[in-house]
């Protein structure tokens, strides 16, 4: 890559795009947009951008669907899932469909650009919530010695991982993460990427059915 | 000299000697050793074998004679030859007759009727079949073993020992023919009992087809009411909480869209109240229903600094447990922080972090604002010493302050779980 990272936007709302439009011109290169999932799949396995930001919710299997199909024939491309909703189970199987970030549609300029770059360079963005789901994610079900007896290596996270993820969840950005536990930002990246790769590989059941049994508690 | 026959018919061309099959036997291999005798096809014998069993038997007893008297492929002795040569198979055999003989007479006033010359032809069949087993080679029984384990009710009890085909087998043969012998009585099988059953079953057809369609209506009917009045109601409360809620947020920006500020601060405190509703309806009923869950009390901290102070707070929660006196006043030092941060700090946002784990219940509260010197607070300033420090130690707490000028503030209150909670 280099320069600008190609973007392609998939919304079904006009006005966020155009929203999205606005703010991201003249930072990143704009490779098109789309508002439904059948032409989003088409242009962007056409296009091949570099990130695509990707709306969760929109119908005909929202945003999911296009994740899934375009992951399977070109699984270079990366994805930014960007949503309004909170409900975790939304973002949590995003992500573990291949989605490499997470930030909600709240989000400022200049961050939704940060995390652009980021993600267009290989790292995980985790928003604040994002880590807060995870932990959750993580850490619901069964006490954390059973856990460790029972469950597999992707099936926990190591205590470095959880204080990262802990930091992030309090608001610290990558590089406050580093200052505060005498790491290097890249070494905070390739945790939280770690945590990412668990987080797409584990089987833990708590994860597959964390959101419905949450709801249910 | 064993004699090997070819191993598939060759058709039109008759091929001797007759030797039953070993290669695809089903049962004695009989069949197939025919066919290539005669050179037809092997399906033609079979055929042949079935249709001359429907005249008293015929076929079977033909099928049993001849797995009798001829030798199998590549075997020297044909099993009748086999028995004959040892005198304890004989007696067995002989004995085998006898025991048929009078099982039959004694069963002739019970269920003769029923069969006639085929209850005869079954008897043999039996005689023969146990003269099959008494002689048969090795390598055959081995193949009959196969064989029986994979008919249906010998196979399944075979599988459980011999013991469970008596229980099983036994009266169940005994109730077949009971029953049979009570259908003869009123008039034989074909005489009364095919007719009742068709009737019966032409009966319950009928009726089906005449109830059935009223039936479902009147069930499709119920569930269709069931789920548009379920409907109604959702319909009812979505209506509800829209009115009370998003429309008089709309009504009150249009009002107010000269301060920019309190448009933001309005549309902010909508979308986290909507968003709580959809989504996290424990802790919208915690805020608005009275407040029994650390989370709720947490939302509220949120509400409250959204609503009063215009800051932005990112809140973010892990776990959830129930209120208690610690869990209050951890709250209430949380919600001191959040206030300094959001009066003092010139922050637009402020993060607020509330962990619940096995041990600990922890909330954090960072803005990246002014900040201050920690040490040099004034003495009559009691917010963070008593507000803060000293509500948590009385609880078993602690609460560490930490604060860089220029970079911001972070505060830290961690309180152990009690063992009973």
């Amino acid at each position: 890559m280099s320069g600008q990272p190609r973007v392609f936007l998939v919304d079904d709302h006009d006005l966020i795009r155009s929203g999205l439009r606005t703010e991201l011109a003249g930072s990143v290169e704009l490779a098109g947009e789309a508002d439904e999932v059948d032409a989003a799949i088409e242009m962007i396995v056409e296009r091949a951008p570099d990130v695509v930001l990707l709306d969760v919710h929109m119908p005909n299997g929202g945003g999911r669907a296009v994740l899934q199909a375009v992951l399977k024939t070109n699984p270079t491309i990366r994805f930014l899932a960007l949503s309004v909703s909170d409900a975790s189970e939304d973002v949590i199987s995003l992500i573990r469909l291949g989605a490499r970030g997470y930030v909600t549609k709240n989000i400022s300029g200049p961050e939704l650009i940060d995390a652009i770059y980021r993600i267009a360079a290989g790292d995980a963005v985790f928003s604040p919530r994002l880590a807060g789901f995870v932990l959750d994610a993580f850490s619901s079900g069964a006490s954390e010695e059973a856990i460790a007896t029972v469950d597999e290596e992707f099936d926990q996270l190591t205590p470095r991982e959880r204080q990262v993820l802990r930091l992030i969840a309090r608001g610290y950005s990558y590089k406050d993460v580093a200052e505060e536990l005498s790491i290097s930002t890249k070494t905070v990246e390739s945790h939280v990427s770690s945590v990412l790769r668990k987080l797409q590989l584990s089987n833990r059941y708590q994860l597959s059915n964390w959101a419905s049994e949450r709801h249910l508690t | 000299m064993p004699v090997t026959i070819a191993v598939t018919p060759t058709l039109g061309i008759p091929q001797k000697p007759l030797r039953r099959s070993s290669s695809d036997a089903v049962l004695g291999g009989v069949a197939k050793g025919f066919a290539i005798r005669l050179g037809v096809k092997e399906r033609t014998v079979r055929i042949l074998f079935a249709i001359s069993a429907l005249f008293a038997g015929l076929g079977v007893l033909a099928y049993v004679a001849l797995w009798l008297f001829t030798p199998r492929s590549g075997e020297d002795h044909s099993i009748a030859q086999q028995v004959s040569m040892n005198r304890r198979d004989k007696q067995l055999l002989l004995i085998a007759c006898v025991v048929a003989l009078v099982a039959m007479f004694s069963l002739n006033p019970f269920s003769f009727r029923l069969g006639g010359t085929f209850a005869w032809a079954l008897l043999l069949c039996l005689v023969g079949l146990f003269g099959v087993w008494r002689g048969s080679s090795i390598d055959e029984r081995h193949h009959l073993g196969d064989f029986a384990s994979a008919v249906p009710i010998v196979g399944s009890a075979t599988a459980r020992g011999w013991k469970a085909v008596v229980i099983r087998v036994l009266p169940g043969v005994v109730l077949v023919v009971v029953g049979l012998n009570i259908l003869n009585r009123i008039g034989g099988v074909w005489g009364a009992a095919v007719p009742a059953l068709l009737g019966a079953l032409v009966l319950i057809g009928g009726l089906l087809i005449l109830f059935t369609p009223w039936w479902l209506q009147t069930v499709r009917d119920l569930s269709s009411e069931r789920r548009q009045r379920i409907r109604m109601q959702e319909r009812t409360a979505v209506m509800g909480h829209i009115h009370d809620s998003v429309l008089q947020t709309l009504t009150l920006i249009e009002r107010s869209a000269a301060s920019e500020a309190d448009v933001v601060r309005l549309a902010r405190s909508q979308e986290r109240e909507l968003r709580q509703w959809l989504f996290n309806p424990e802790v919208f009923d915690a805020i608005n229903n009275g407040t029994n869950s650390f989370v709720g009390l947490v939302g509220a901290i949120e509400h409250e600094i959204e609503n009063d102070y215009g800051t932005k707070v990112e809140l973010v929660t892990v776990g959830d447990c129930a209120t208690d006196e610690g869990i209050s006043a951890l709250a209430a030092a949380g919600r001191e922080a959040a206030i300094n941060a959001a009066k003092w700090s010139g922050a637009s946002s402020i993060s607020i972090y509330a962990e619940v784990e096995t041990a600990n219940v922890s909330l954090f509260v960072r803005d990246t604002g002014k900040g201050f010197d920690v040490n040099a607070i004034p003495a009559d300033r009691q917010g963070i010493e008593v507000s803060i420090k000293q509500r948590m130690t009385r609880h078993g707490g602690r609460a560490l302050v930490r604060s860089t000028v220029g970079s911001g503030t972070n505060v830290e209150l961690v309180l152990p779980r009690r063992a009973t909670t």
